[in-house]
């Protein structure tokens, strides 16, 4: 039968030295919750990689669509001629698609991270784990899957001696 | 003291103690006397703001001392100097990340509010200056039958974009970074009808490294995205004047310069601010005398700078001896508006030079004297922008003086308590200290 261990770390040292013991055990971390950044090894490095480039292209093409849409408005649609001005005005075009650019790239990076980040997830059932709740407040909590009975007991030890504020095996 | 231990001091160093400071007032506490007081107060004085704005619909602009030859009076002043505001909350907190400061954790997020706020505010007053200001979004384009369109050559339609790109750009920013620590007051035990809605608001929030490292990817992104913008938001709103053949406006150093007017004024409410949240939500030991020092060491570098561009403005006009020109300056020196350019240029320039004492770096009477003092003299300045070139423009059968109302003024006080309004509200609903992110600084200060 399959169990869950889970530490509560009071600050970060000793929550990452929880995450090399459950790591250097060989078992299975199920989840990791922290109050604060914590950048542990590769983890999230792929979901986090995307970002920025994701913001780039989101900003790039609206921005160049939206100066298309000034030129083709300024030159075809609505074309005013002020005091013989050229219909097509591109130094000045850039302008507004530049602002509207970043907007869109800053919109465009929300969206990846809603996404990227597993957000809007309001009842996921890690908030059914009672010390995650205080991850968001003042604990790095770690879970790890362990077979019930010794195991586990083996693994509360480990955790604890990392230097774990609680912990306690959650057996279904 | 030195290193991370400046900012923060014990009991602010452990992680329960900085949740319970900032979460607590806001959960677990009934608003106070003092806050019933501002909130009423500010609220009177905003209703009569809204009657003068009420009225100027009413009855249109002939309300206001706008004439015929200052037709942009109080109301584009104040736009211009809200904007400025506006645009120091996101640019410091944006720099201050791109530069690694430390200090920014306790002062980023009251930094950004205040220019969500002043952002909205000023966007108000081009619409209320319109005269029929129901014809507002005929600024954006859309499908017409009546070939109203904007026209994008116009550095007013600019205006339009970069505010609003600006303003919901800034709304974004300032939300992404909210999301950890409304999922602190989510968890927190207290109302349930507030916990759901932070809840709602905290979009299922965790905390796992995945989420983390996502977050902190976006804000540096957006961050690197925010420097830029807000210059080029300012500088637009300097082409505005810059962009015109009017005297005294068309100057090429009026980008930056007003860039910079932005980050000095906006970092003196950034200055008030700290202080008066430090002392009312009881937030000494992370709002400390070395962050009042290190914003008015900035305070000080931006007045040397803007001395640096009145002096370019006045030797520009001195050099090329142009008549128009010549005569703009004479006019700022030695016409009737002498007086406020005497007080602009003590605000400004002399007052913040105080700060080369270390001393008065750190004292509260002297930061708030030469904050308000700098906030007055960029209102001045951004009022004799104004009337100093539109007063003497190009038809001096036209010559005339601008003398403000009390319909501007009303409005104008209107104005700034519904920004302390909207600030005492949000600081009942919302942590104005990013918690997380002081929980890092703490985390740092135990190496």
């Amino acid at each position: 039968m399959t169990a869950l261990v889970i530490a509560s770390y009071a600050g970060e040292r000793a929550f990452r030295a929880g995450f090399e013991a459950a790591r250097q055990s060989g078992r299975r971390i199920v989840g990791l919750w922290s109050p604060m950044p914590v950048e542990l090894d590769g983890i999230g490095a792929a979901e986090a990689r995307p970002i920025g480039w994701i913001a780039a292209a989101g900003g790039l093409i609206l921005a160049g669509l939206f100066y298309l849409f000034i030129w083709w408005s300024a030159t075809s649609l609505y074309s005013f001629d002020i005091g013989g001005r050229p219909l097509n005005s591109w130094q000045v075009f850039p302008l507004a698609p530049v602002e509207f650019g970043a907007l869109a790239a800053g919109a465009a990076g929300i969206v990846a991270f809603l996404v990227l980040g597993r957000l809007t997830r309001l009842h996921d059932s890690a908030f059914d784990i009672a010390e995650v709740e205080r991850a968001s407040s003042d604990r790095f909590v770690i879970a790890v899957a362990c077979d019930a009975g010794a195991d586990a007991n083996r693994l509360l030890a480990l955790l604890a001696e990392a230097g774990a504020a609680h912990s306690r095996v959650v057996t279904p | 003291m030195s290193g991370t231990a400046r900012w923060l001091t014990p009991p602010m160093t452990d992680h329960r103690a900085i949740t319970d400071a900032v979460a607590g007032p806001i959960v677990d506490r009934r608003a106070g006397k003092a806050w019933w007081i501002a909130f009423l107060a500010s609220l009177a004085v905003v209703l009569a703001g809204a009657a003068a704005a009420g009225l100027s619909f009413e009855y249109g602009p002939g309300l206001w001392g706008n004439n015929s030859a200052v037709v942009w009076g109080f109301p584009i002043s104040s736009y211009v100097w809200w904007i400025g505001i506006g645009n120091a909350g996101t640019l410091i907190s944006a720099m201050l990340l791109l530069t690694r400061q430390k200090w920014r954790s306790s002062i980023n997020r009251f930094a950004e509010t205040m220019t969500i706020f002043a952002v909205a505010i000023a966007g108000i007053y081009p619409i209320l200056h319109l005269g029929r200001p129901m014809y507002f979004y005929w600024m954006a384009p859309y499908p017409s039958t009546m070939h109203i369109w904007p026209q994008w050559r116009s550095a007013l339609v600019w205006d339009f974009w970069s505010i609003l790109s600006y303003l919901l750009f800034s709304i974004l920013f300032f939300y992404l970074g909210l999301i950890p620590d409304l999922a602190t007051l989510r968890d927190r035990p207290g109302s349930r009808r507030w916990r759901r809605i932070w809840g709602a608001a905290a979009l299922g929030w965790q905390g796992t490294p995945a989420q983390w490292r996502t977050h902190t990817r976006l804000q540096w992104t957006m961050a690197a995205i925010a420097t830029p913008l807000v210059c080029s938001v300012h500088s637009i709103v300097g082409l505005d004047f810059a962009a015109s053949i009017m005297p005294g406006w068309i100057e090429s150093i009026f980008p930056p310069y007003f860039v910079v007017g932005a980050f000095f004024s906006g970092f003196a409410v950034v200055v008030l601010m700290a202080m008066v949240i430090r002392r009312a939500l009881d937030l000494e030991g992370m709002i400390r005398p070395s962050h009042l020092d290190a914003m008015a060491k900035v305070i000080l570098a931006s007045a040397c700078v803007m001395g640096l561009s009145y002096t370019t403005e006045w030797l520009s006009a001195l050099w090329t001896g142009e008549a128009s020109s010549l005569r703009f300056l004479r006019f700022s020196f030695t016409g009737p508006y002498l007086p406020f350019q005497i007080l602009m240029l003590i605000g400004n320039v002399f007052l913040p030079q105080l700060f080369w004492s270390p001393k008065l770096r750190r004292n509260p009477i002297a930061l708030a004297v030469i904050a308000f003092g700098i906030l007055i003299g960029m209102y001045l300045e951004r009022v004799q922008i104004l009337t100093n070139s539109l007063s003497i423009g190009w038809l001096p059968a036209m010559w005339t003086l601008y003398v403000p109302t009390i319909i501007d003024f009303l409005i104008l006080a209107g104005a700034l308590s519904f920004w302390v309004l909207l600030v005492l509200v949000t600081a009942r609903v919302l942590p104005l200290v990013s918690i997380y992110e002081v929980r890092a600084l703490a985390e740092e200060a135990k190496e």
